[in-house]
C-alpha cells in the first residue's frame, strides 16, 4: 500500500504544534505525520513527538527551506509515495490535506498548490501582500506559463517525483515559494490548486512580517527570473521524464 | 601649464626611491604572511595563488615603475596611485565575490550536514527504543 506522509516544518512552535499535529491524525489517519524541529529551544520536538509525530531534529536552526527539504529527503528514504507540506504556526488546516492529495492519486497531477484566493474563502490577507500575491501570480504566469492563484501558498501535495526535484540543491533553503514553482514548472511538473480554507497564525508571527518582507520580495523576484532562464538538470525532469516512459 | 604637461609631471613624479621601498616592503610582506599561514596551515594551499600574484604583481611595479606608469597611460588615468587604488579595488571585488561563491557551497554543505544529523538521530534513537 503506497505510504503519505505529512511534513511539519517547525521552529519553536510549541503553542500549536500539539494541536497541528493532532489534527493532521485526526484528518488524514491514513498519512504519518512528520515534524521537523528546526533548532527550537522552546520544547517544540518533545511536544511534537507526544502527540503522536515521527520527529526529526536539526542540530540548530537552518530555515524553513532547508527544513521542508529535511522532510522530502525523509520521504523518499523511507519509501513514501506522495508527502503533504504544512505549516506548523495553525495557519494550515488539516482537514484539507486529503483533498490536496487527491489529484495526485487521481495521476492528474504532480504538484498541488492550496489556494486561498476563491470565492467560499474566508482568509484576510493585508493588502500589501495581496500586492505582493499578485506580483508573483504575474511572475509565475509570465515566465513560466502557469496560471495559479495562489503561488505564494506553502500548503502543497507533492508527487514523489517533486520530492526528488525538490531534494536537489537547485531547492532554496530559506523561502521555497513561487520560484520552486517556476522550477517545477520547467521541469515538466504537472501544477494544479485546490481551493483551501487558511486561518490566522496562532502561534508565531509570520516570517513574512517587518522589514523582512522587503528582502523577501527582492530575493523572490530575482528567484523566479533566476529559475526561469536557468538550465534545467536532465536528471530532475522526472515527472516528464517517467510520463514519457510510461 | 597644459593639461598633457601637467599628467606628464604627475606620471614622472611617482619614480622615487621612497616609492619602490615602500611597495618592495609590502610585496615582500605580502610574500611572508602568505607563505606563514600556510605553514601554520591557517590558509589552504588552495588559496594561496591569488594572494601571491598580488604580492608578484606589486612586486614586478616596484622594481620597475615605468611599467605602471605605461598602465597608467592605457587605462586613461592621471596619476600612478590611481592605477593602483583602481586595480587594488578590482582585486578585493573579484576575491569578495569568490569568497561569496566558497561560502554559498560551504552553507550548503553544512545545512545539508544538519539534514542528515536529524536523520541519523532519529534512527538511532528509534534503534535505542
Amino acid at each position: 500500500m503506497p505510504r503519505h506522509l505529512i511534513i511539519i516544518p517547525a521552529w519553536n512552535e510549541a503553542r500549536s504544534i500539539a494541536s497541528v499535529v493532532a489534527n493532521c491524525r485526526a484528518s488524514a489517519p491514513d498519512f504519518d505525520v512528520l515534524v521537523i524541529d528546526d533548532g527550537s529551544s522552546d520544547g517544540t520536538a518533545a511536544i511534537a513527538a507526544g502527540a503522536g509525530a515521527a520527529v526529526l531534529s536539526h542540530p540548530f536552526n537552518i530555515r524553513y527551506g532547508a527544513a521542508l527539504q529535511t522532510g522530502y529527503l525523509y520521504a523518499l528514504r523511507n519509501g513514501y509515495s506522495l508527502a503533504v507540506q504544512l505549516d506548523a504556526d495553525g495557519q494550515h488546516d488539516p482537514a484539507d490535506v486529503v483533498r490536496l492529495a487527491a489529484p495526485i492519486l487521481r495521476g492528474e497531477a504532480d504538484l498541488v498548490v492550496g489556494s486561498r484566493f476563491h470565492a467560499a474563502s474566508t482568509y484576510h490577507m493585508p493588502r500589501l501582500r495581496r500586492i505582493g500575491s499578485a506580483w508573483f501570480r504575474f511572475l509565475v504566469r509570465v515566465l513560466s506559463g502557469v496560471k495559479l492563484g495562489d503561488p505564494t501558498s506553502g500548503l502543497q501535495a507533492l508527487h514523489r517525483d517533486v520530492l526528488e526535484l525538490y531534494s536537489s540543491d537547485e531547492f532554496p533553503l530559506d523561502y521555497p515559494d513561487a520560484d520552486v514553482l517556476v522550477l517545477a514548472a520547467r521541469s515538466g511538473v504537472r501544477i494544479t490548486e485546490v481551493p483551501v480554507q487558511m486561518r490566522a497564525e496562532i502561534g508565531s508571527a509570520s516570517m513574512h512580517s517587518g522589514i523582512r518582507v522587503l528582502y523577501y520580495v527582492y530575493k523572490m523576484t530575482l528567484c523566479v527570473i533566476v529559475n526561469s532562464v536557468r538550465p534545467v538538470d536532465k536528471r530532475i525532469r522526472t515527472a516528464e521524464s517517467r510520463r514519457e516512459a510510461a | 601649464m597644459t593639461e598633457e604637461q601637467l599628467r606628464a609631471l604627475l606620471l614622472a613624479d611617482s619614480d622615487t626611491t621612497a616609492v619602490r621601498v615602500v611597495a618592495l616592503t609590502v610585496a615582500l610582506a605580502l610574500f611572508f604572511v602568505v607563505f606563514d599561514a600556510v605553514r601554520r596551515r591557517r590558509l589552504s594551499e588552495s588559496l594561496t595563488p591569488i594572494w601571491l600574484t598580488c604580492a608578484f604583481a606589486v612586486l614586478v611595479l616596484a622594481v620597475d615603475l615605468k611599467l605602471l606608469e605605461a598602465m597608467t597611460h592605457l587605462i586613461g588615468a592621471w596619476t600612478p596611485s590611481s592605477t593602483v587604488f583602481f586595480f587594488a579595488l578590482l582585486f578585493l571585488l573579484a576575491i569578495s565575490l569568490s569568497y561569496g561563491i566558497v561560502l554559498t557551497r560551504l552553507g550548503r554543505q553544512v545545512t545539508r550536514l544538519a539534514q542528515e544529523i536529524a536523520m541519523l538521530r532519529a534512527r538511532i534513537r528509534d534503534d535505542e527504543e
